[in-house]
Order: structure tokens, then sequence, then C-alpha cells
């Protein structure tokens, strides 16, 4: 209120208030279907993020169970020295996308499965066990990379969602009560002046009457 | 900072994510690195899999009549959670998606299956306000 008794109550101000909360109405009711599709957003990212993780963990499982089989049929060492000479690399093409100006990562994948010819560890000193531990392990890869694009994009949504959120509430809570605060002390005092200046022609007829 | 102010700044950044000129489908699938430049001055990259769904919903010779993204615009006063979808071959489009009858130029969707178009064209689609 005490924002309220600083304006000063004319009608002129008044009209210039209502066309301030007018304002921040419109203000507020977008950043509100704005929040709502970030939520949507977010809540759609939190889904695939757990469907992309617990296939991401299945396929670890299933590439570490490989990988020891490997070890204990071709050797530590000689699975080792095999995974030194393998070519480290995978295409990915790492670029933008914007949701509702959030900047998000997007990745494309491109092939990260090989065959044995171009892993690049010698075909003749290791054994087909390796072979289908790199497989499974090039598939987990391919679904981690998909997880940490998510993963990113959940953690973008969140920030401008809660962004979004202060900025409503402060329209909401803050602002638009303000404003019709001061509109409600204009029309008070307006009211009240109106009242005033009738009680007082009132007086002043009543003292003409007795005068005549 | 006065109230009107803080409103029309967050007014105008509501939309600075929307591209600068639309693309067609035709162009996107066409180009080597589909994109479109949007007014905030960033990039917005469509993924190669949406492109390839949308070729497959729309035959050939409207391909130059879908303008990429297509804009799900959002008006508070159709009310809150509705969506329009504006355009002849993005309404059929999504349709499709939606497996939903097309009598008209527009479409009014409502959360749900804004919902559903998201999760299938989350780079083929981005989300307009209109005051």
């Amino acid at each position: 209120m005490a924002a309220a008794l600083s304006v000063s109550p004319n009608r002129m101000e008044l009209i210039k208030l209502k066309q301030r909360t007018a304002l921040a109405q419109k203000g507020h009711d977008l950043l509100k279907d704005k929040m709502d599709a970030l939520v949507m957003e977010l809540f759609d990212t939190l889904r695939r993020i757990q469907e992309s993780r617990a296939k991401a963990m299945e396929q670890l499982r299933k590439s570490y169970s490989a990988l020891s089989n490997c070890m204990a049929v071709l050797g530590t060492v000689e699975t080792m020295q095999a995974a030194r000479q393998t070519r480290k690399e995978v295409q990915i093409e790492v670029s933008t996308r914007n949701i509702m100006g959030i900047q998000v990562p997007t990745v494309e994948i491109g092939e990260t499965e090989r065959n044995a010819l171009t892993r690049g560890y010698s075909l003749h000193l290791t054994s087909s066990s390796l072979d289908i531990a790199a497989k499974e392990l090039e598939r987990a890869l391919r679904l981690l990379i998909g997880l940490a694009e998510l993963e990113e994009t959940a953690f973008a949504i969140a920030r401008e969602l809660e962004r979004t959120k202060r900025r409503v509430n402060a329209l909401e809570y803050i602002l638009i009560p303000r404003l019709k605060d001061a509109m409600r002390f204009i029309m008070m005092r307006l009211d009240e002046m109106e009242r005033e200046n009738f009680t007082r022609l009132k007086r002043i007829k009543a003292i003409l009457e007795e005068r005549r | 900072m006065k109230v009107e102010r803080i409103v029309k700044f967050e007014l105008g950044r509501l939309n600075a994510h929307i591209p600068e000129r639309r693309i067609t489908l035709k162009l996107a699938l066409s180009s080597a690195k589909p994109v479109v430049f949007t007014k905030d001055g960033s990039v917005h990259h469509f993924k190669r899999d949406e492109l390839k769904l949308l070729s497959k919903l729309l035959p050939e010779g409207e391909w130059d009549s879908l303008q990429l993204p297509i804009f799900i615009s959002l008006e508070p006063k159709l009310g809150r959670g509705a969506a329009r979808i504006r355009g002849e071959a993005e309404v059929k489009v999504i349709c499709k998606i939606l497996e939903k009858e097309r009598k008209e130029s527009e479409l009014i969707i409502y959360r749900p299956e804004v919902a559903v178009i998201r999760r299938k064209l989350p780079t083929t689609t981005q989300y307009m306000f209109i005051w």
C-alpha cells in the first residue's frame, strides 16, 4: 500500500495504471504459456533420459560382460594392447537447436559400429571375443552420446524454467498486485473526493437557502 | 525499472528464437547442413531423421510449400494450453502425425497434442508467442 500511496490520485494516473496493468497481465499470460511449454519440454526430456539411461545401462552391462569374457579368453595385457591399437575416432556432428531461446546441443552420430577390419587392431593376434566386446562397447558409446545430449538439454531447460518462473511470480505476486493496489487507492480517493464535493455542495446549498 | 520496460523486454525476448527466414522442406533436404538463423543470431539445426520423416508424410510435389520450422503459435486469447498451426502443408503434416482429419488451413491443437508433435519433431517445430 506504501507504493499505492505515492501515486497522485487523479483520473489520468488511473488510466495510465489501467494500461500498465493490462500490459503486465498480458506479459504474465505469455510467460505462463512459456513456462507451461518449458515444463512440458522438461518432462518429455526427463522421460527420454529415463528410457535412454535404462538402455545405456543395459548395453553397458552387456559390454562389460563381453569385455570380461574377452579378458578371460585373450588375457588382460593382450586386450589392453589391442585397445591401444584401436582407432579412437567417432564421427559426430555437434550443433545447436533453439527451444524458446534456449540453446541446446543436438548431436548427430555417424556409424559407431565398425567391422573387425576397420577397428585397427591385429586380427591374427586377437580372438573373436574381442570383436564381440568391441561391438558391444561401440553400441554403448552411441547410447551414451545420445544420453549426454538429453542430459545437457534437460539442464538448460531447467535453468530457463527457473528464470521464467521467477519472472512469472514477480509479475503475479508483486507487480500486478501492486498496480491493482494503486488503482484501488486512486479509485477510493476519487470516490472520496466526489463524496466530499457532494457534501460541500449540499452544505453550500443549505447555507444559501438559510440566507434567503 | 518501470513495469512497462520489464514486461516489454520479456515480450521482446519471447520470440527471439524465431528464424529470420524459414526454409522449405525441399531446400532443407537438399542442403548439406539444414540450418536457419534466428533473430537473436544463433543457429538452429534440423535433424536429418526429422526431415526424412516429413518427406515421407508429404508428397514430393508439396515439399516446396512446407516452411520449416513449423510454428506452434501460443496465443493467450485461445486459452491456456491451446496452440494454432497455420499453413496448408504444415496443417497436413501435423494432422498426419496426430492422425486427425484435416478440415481447414488452420488447426487448433491442445497440450497433449503439442507434446506429441514436439516429441516427434523437436527441431522442425518451434513455439511462437503471439499477443
